[in-house]
């Protein structure tokens, strides 16, 4: 089986950003996203470098997520505080998940403090004080040091609900069809 | 001589998924010709050891003995030397609880070590009031032989140690420790857990008087370990248990146990998973130690190189591959260990381990990363493709969410 990353090696390298996109990376699923055209790539354009024939699904397909709380239990370093685990949504919209992080990067683009986006692997980091949560493309979503239950799974539905907008405007863009 | 690593993957089946795996030194895979002696066992001559004289349960205790004999040879032992018992675990507590200790003697154990080698020494520390001495190493997990000759004197019953740190990679220095530690007339526990699976270990040459490995760990099924004891030692180390199998004559307020291997074996030992494990001795011994010493080398010195080019890596242990075994941790500047390691799973199949690896001490007082650390380990059916998929899906969690 290939992985993305088998591709990844057949691109440039450089993140020159030509393309448009912020990394070779993100150019590649965007690629596989039907989002652009590897000719938007000046090495590939040019002839600089063959253009890889690609053929990857994202292994999470094999097993479509189920919605539930997969744990919640004390953190392994800080037993006082909570970890949590939960599948949002069964991804339904793309192949590429329930959440489209490559939305999210041209929506959130550095607007919100201590939110990192990477379109590139497909998950969201956000880091508070009442917790520091994870959101993974395909809709899992995970919390480590959770104050406690409560606000653990508060901080859990507000990065889901930020996300949501990505997911809003996916559904937008195919019903425009 | 190289590796043929494409038929070396294609005897462990759990590859074929597409997984990469690189977390052997929690536990490793088991290879197709391992399984089939296991199920063989099962399928074939099932009958209990040592017990009944019809011709199955002869063919299951040659079996059984056999197996002894493979694993004692992947160590230059004695097949009386080896016992069967569960893991390394049961075999640190064994030693813990089968020697003699008197009031006030000494254990010198080490700040790089497993918990399995470690708080069994806290305990009988307390209930044997004991003295523990722990050797401190320096921020690579570097200990040299003056560092235990400091520790080590004519109290000393025991120094127990790791051959290889199953954290840091580092091999503290055995042969001289065991010469320090028999000239004050203490005997010497070898962890090697992390040393047997990988390289060459030979007890003649190191000489220690205890060595404790796990089968789960090279290549062998879960549920079986072994520990070397000396010939002579062995009759003054009390079993753990005792009970059927262990003993020459019972009456009615008496018992004998018997001597050699089978007095620590009471009851039905786990005898398929014994049989795996001398399966998986003679599987390492065909492909041969030093290969796979120097196969995991290579990779390790490609992990090393990789990661040395990521920003915000903090490595831990020697930044040079001759002076470690391929088991590297670290962290990402601002990252929990857990969240790294959920991230390499879910976006590209890589499997390695998070947290503090069953060495709090190590991480809390020579790392200064009491939240753990991320590990990455190779084995012998890793390959370039695995180290670099790896390093890809590192960088650009670094680049992207650091
Ligand atoms: C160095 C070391 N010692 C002991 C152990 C314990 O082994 P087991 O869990 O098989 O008893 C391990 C396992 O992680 C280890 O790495
Ligand atoms: S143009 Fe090509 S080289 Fe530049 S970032 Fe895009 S994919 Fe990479």
């Amino acid at each position: 089986m290939k992985t993305l990353y088998d591709y990844y090696r057949l691109f440039p390298h450089t993140d020159c950003g030509y393309c448009g996109s912020t990394s070779c990376l993100t150019m590649l699923r965007r690629y596989c996203l039907g989002k652009s055209d590897l000719n938007s790539c000046i090495y590939f354009k040019s002839g600089e470098l063959p253009s890889p024939k690609i053929s990857y699904s994202p292994p999470h397909l094999k097993e479509p997520p189920t919605e539930k709380i997969s744990y919640i239990r004390p953190c392994p370093s800080e037993p006082t505080k909570v970890t949590i685990e939960v599948n949002v949504l069964p991804q339904t919209h793309s192949p590429y998940g329930y959440f489209d992080m490559i939305t999210a990067d041209s929506i959130f683009d550095r607007q919100i403090p201590n939110l990192k986006i990477s379109p590139s692997l497909g998950i969201v980091r956000i880091e508070s004080e009442a917790g520091d949560v994870m959101v993974f493309s395909e809709g899992k979503v995970i919390i480590r040091r959770g104050a406690d239950e409560k606000r653990a799974f508060w901080e859990i539905s507000r990065a889901v609900r930020l996300l949501w907008a990505t997911v809003n405007r996916k559904i937008r863009a195919e019903s425009a069809h | 001589m190289m590796l043929d690593i494409n038929k070396i993957r294609e005897d462990f089946t759990f590859l074929r998924s597409g997984r990469i795996y690189l977390d052997s030194t929690a536990t490793s895979l088991t290879p197709e010709p391992v399984l089939k002696k296991v199920l063989e066992y099962y399928r074939e001559y099932r009958a209990n050891v040592g017990r009944g004289i019809y011709n199955t349960a002869q063919t299951a205790t040659s079996a059984y003995e056999n197996a002894r004999a493979e694993v004692a040879k992947l160590i230059n032992a004695k097949p009386e030397e080896i016992i069967f018992v569960r893991n390394t675990t049961e075999a640190t507590n064994l030693v813990a609880n089968g020697l003699k200790f008197q009031e006030g003697e000494k254990i010198v154990t080490t700040i790089l070590e497993h918990h399995s080698n470690y708080i069994v020494w806290l305990r009988v520390k307390n209930t044997k009031k004991l003295e523990l001495s722990v050797v401190q190493s320096d921020r690579e997990g570097h200990l040299s032989p003056s560092d235990f000759a400091a520790h080590i004197d004519r109290r000393t019953k025991l120094v127990a140690v790791t051959h290889t740190s199953n954290v840091l990679g580092v091999r503290p220095p055995i042969k001289e420790i065991v010469k320090l530690a028999h000239e004050q007339g203490s005997l010497v526990l070898v962890d090697g857990a992390q040393s047997v699976p990988h390289t060459k270990v030979d007890v003649k040459e190191l000489g220690c008087d205890f060595l404790a490995f796990s089968g789960h760990k090279m290549c062998g099924p879960t549920g079986v370990g072994a520990l070397y004891i000396k010939e002579d030692l062995q009759a003054s180390v009390e079993p753990l248990c005792i009970g059927g199998g262990s003993i020459d004559d019972v009456g009615i307020d008496y018992y004998r146990l018997r001597g050699g291997p089978n007095k620590y074996e009471a009851g039905t030992p786990p005898i398929a998973e014994a049989i795996g494990m001398g399966a998986a001795a003679t599987y390492l011994m065909n492909i041969g130690m030093d290969n796979i010493e120097d196969h995991e080398r290579k990779l390790t010195r490609r992990m090393l190189q990789g990661l040395a080019n990521i920003e915000g890596i903090s490595l831990y242990g020697p930044k040079d591959a001759e002076k470690r075994a391929g088991i590297i941790s670290f962290n990402l500047k601002g990252m929990n260990p857990h969240d790294v390691a959920v991230a390499l799973d879910t976006t590209s199949g890589v499997m390695v381990r998070s947290g503090h690896h069953c060495a709090l001490p190590l991480h809390k007082h020579v790392l200064n990363a009491p939240n753990g650390s991320v590990r990455a380990s190779v084995y012998l059916y890793n390959n370039y493709d695995d180290v670099d998929v790896f390093l890809d899906t590192l960088a650009e969690i670094s680049k992207t969410l650091m």
